[in-house]
């Protein structure tokens, strides 16, 4: 190794590990904080390295708030979403991949501009249609606005387009329909993607703020991140028991991603197009 | 087992005619090879008995029953795909038994049908791997077993050896071959290599165009061709073609020279008046060196094969002629010879390709 290259290792090192604290260094402060009284929190002498263990905010998070029912309520819907649009998603990229049906390329490329709108821009028109509908404080009304989610459409289809053509007429001549060649072919042989899109689906639906912050006014409906902003008015502005249930809401999804790291890591590079 | 007859079948795409009007049967039990070069219709001809083609015209039997219209799962055909088309997440015995499976099939049945498949094509030591975990021949054997575990009326094979080395194409030629005899089922064979076609066919279909140019016994294409494309085509090295014209004729035959010099054809029936533009062909094993007259060339390149070489010759108006060499190993390069035949083993062509006998 020449001494240039060491020079631009080390330099490389730095900023990395620069890059690093600075990402890091919120999630340390919540957890520095959730660990402080609420008074050491506020006062001058609370520095930057932790100084107190005082859990009397995580009690108060997990018995004087909703927190458990916000759990259930963020894991089923979590999980229903990340179903159906597993489900949905496969099927109709089947469909746009395998099927020959007029406007199939009109339809895919519906699907397609509708990646690129923000779903911020979508949310005055769905609040009025889940209102029309009745579904305003309703499972249905959180729930059906985050089943579509074309990029998992998208995927599926590069992937199905992949499968060579004589393995489906393989499956033709051996006796199977469409719903064979998809669940027992297709659907296996793209297991690991199947893994990666329902990891990123669930997280991002965990994740989900702006949506059922909007359609939820009730507190036992809420999901986490919308029962975060209840912490804030019940206690006033309490900085260590927000600080312990916004880590208590991230736990679930922090020990699913230590999990599935490489998963993860595969999910986010396939949605964002670098690897397909 | 059944034969498979076609009648007058097309196939079109949008504005394209791909086959034009197809009729050919093959028997029973019989080896039948589609053969021809890209783009000849072989492939598409044999997705259309399998159903995966719809016809555009004419009707497919299998076993006397017309098929035109029958979905594929039903018209009791088995296909081997080029690409093997093995599902890569099953293992080898639920790949065989996966149309089974499909017909709910009960597992006794099933498992014993594998078995035997597997047996015959010598995988049973192999049921439960992975398709990724065997060698290109053993995959190709794979999905032959599927085929057989069906039991089907008609296998078809779509070119299944063309993605394996020479060396073991050879050997799974042969191993088809023994298949054939030993399950004794009617097979229809897809290839543009003339040497597979000519070692597994009973029948060979010579195709172009969306036509069956010829059709019969390997030998009889081979010997007795009726133009001068199934001549060129099946044959290796191909046939030497030369131009000229009917310089003499009486009742043997026609004396045909051409630029490059003189030869001699025998022909029974309507001979070419003097005068008359045709073709010759000579295969390569039929060329000799004579003393006198034929066609004076330089040998340029020599191919020893061993036992026997290939002399590329160029003739003064720069043609190129094969002959082939038995016996001697001693170099010709650069040497001049006159190359003659025997009249009965020259073919003579019209100028659109038409045999003349």
């Amino acid at each position: 190794m020449t001494r240039q290259t060491r020079f631009e290792n080390a330099a490389l090192t730095c900023i990395t590990v620069l890059a690093g604290l600075i990402w890091i260094f919120p999630l340390y402060w919540a957890f520095v904080t959730s660990l402080r009284t609420e008074s050491r929190v506020v006062s001058d002498q609370a520095g930057l390295l932790p100084d107190e263990v005082n859990t009397s905010s995580y009690v108060d998070a997990l018995f004087n708030t909703s927190l458990m029912d916000w759990y259930i309520n963020s894991i089923g819907t979590s999980v229903i979403i990340t179903v159906v649009v597993l489900l949905t998603g496969m099927m109709c990229a089947y469909a746009l991949s395998q099927m020959e049906f007029p406007g199939r390329k009109a339809l895919y490329l519906i699907v397609l501009a509708s990646f690129m709108v923000p779903a911020q821009a979508l949310v005055v028109p769905q609040f009025v249609l889940m209102n029309d509908l009745g579904l305003i404080n309703r499972w249905g009304g959180i729930i059906l606005p985050q089943l579509v989610v074309p990029v998992v459409i998208i995927v599926y289809k590069q992937f199905f387009d992949a499968v060579p053509k004589e393995m489906k007429e393989a499956v033709v001549l051996d006796g199977g329909g469409d719903y064979t060649l998809l669940f027992k072919v297709f659907l296996p042989l793209n297991w690991g993607i199947t893994t990666a899109l329902g990891i990123i689906t669930f997280i991002m639906s965990w994740n989900a703020f702006l949506w059922p912050f909007l359609v939820v006014t009730t507190e036992d409906m809420m999901t986490i991140p919308v029962g975060i902003t209840q912490v804030n008015d019940s206690f006033g502005v309490a900085y260590a028991r927000i600080m312990s249930v916004a880590l208590l809401a991230a736990a679930p999804v922090v020990i699913a991603y230590l999990i599935f790291q490489k998963r993860v890591t595969e999910a986010v590079m396939i949605s964002s197009g670098v690897k397909g | 087992m059944s034969g498979v007859k076609l009648t007058n079948v097309q196939k079109s795409f949008g504005a394209v005619d791909v086959i034009k009007g197809v009729s050919l049967e093959v028997p029973k039990g019989e080896f039948g090879v589609f053969v021809g070069p890209s783009g000849c219709g072989k492939s598409t001809l044999l997705r259309m008995i399998a159903g995966l083609e719809d016809t555009s015209g004419g009707k497919i039997e299998i076993g006397g029953r017309d098929v035109t219209n029958v979905e594929p799962a039903k018209r009791g055909v088995a296909m081997v795909f080029q690409s093997y088309a093995l599902y890569p997440h099953l293992s080898v015995a639920e790949n065989m038994g996966f149309s089974l499976r499909l017909a709910r099939a009960p597992r006794a049945e099933r498992e014993e049908k594998v078995r035997e498949a597997a047996r015959i094509l010598q995988l049973s030591d192999h049921l439960d791997k992975k398709p990724s975990a065997l060698s290109g021949g053993q995959r190709q054997r794979v999905a032959i077993g599927r085929a057989i575990v069906r039991e089907p009326d008609v296998f078809l094979f779509d070119e299944p050896l063309s993605n394996l080395d020479a060396e073991l194409r050879v050997q799974m030629r042969l191993e088809l071959t023994r298949l054939h005899r030993q399950i004794g089922a009617t097979m229809i064979y897809v290839t543009h290599d003339q040497i597979e076609a000519m070692t597994l066919a009973d029948d060979i279909f010579v195709l172009k165009g969306g036509h069956v140019m010829q059709s019969g016994r390997p030998l009889t294409l081979y010997d007795d061709p009726d133009n001068r494309f199934v001549a060129g085509f099946i044959g290796s090295p191909s046939m030497n073609f030369i131009e000229g014209v009917v310089s003499h004729r009486d009742e043997t035959g026609i004396t045909v020279r051409g630029e490059e010099g003189e030869l001699r054809v025998a022909l029974q029936g309507n001979k070419p008046g003097e005068g008359t533009k045709v073709m010759l062909g000579v295969r390569p094993e039929h060329l000799e060196p004579v003393e006198t007259g034929g066609l004076p060339v330089t040998v340029e390149v020599a191919e020893e094969l061993g036992g026997n070489s290939y002399l590329h010759t160029r003739s003064a108006t720069g043609a190129d002629l094969v002959f082939e060499r038995r016996g001697s190993r001693e170099s010709l390069e650069g040497q001049t010879l006159n190359l003659g035949a025997q009249p009965e083993n020259v073919f003579a062509f019209t100028p659109d390709g038409m045999r003349l006998r």
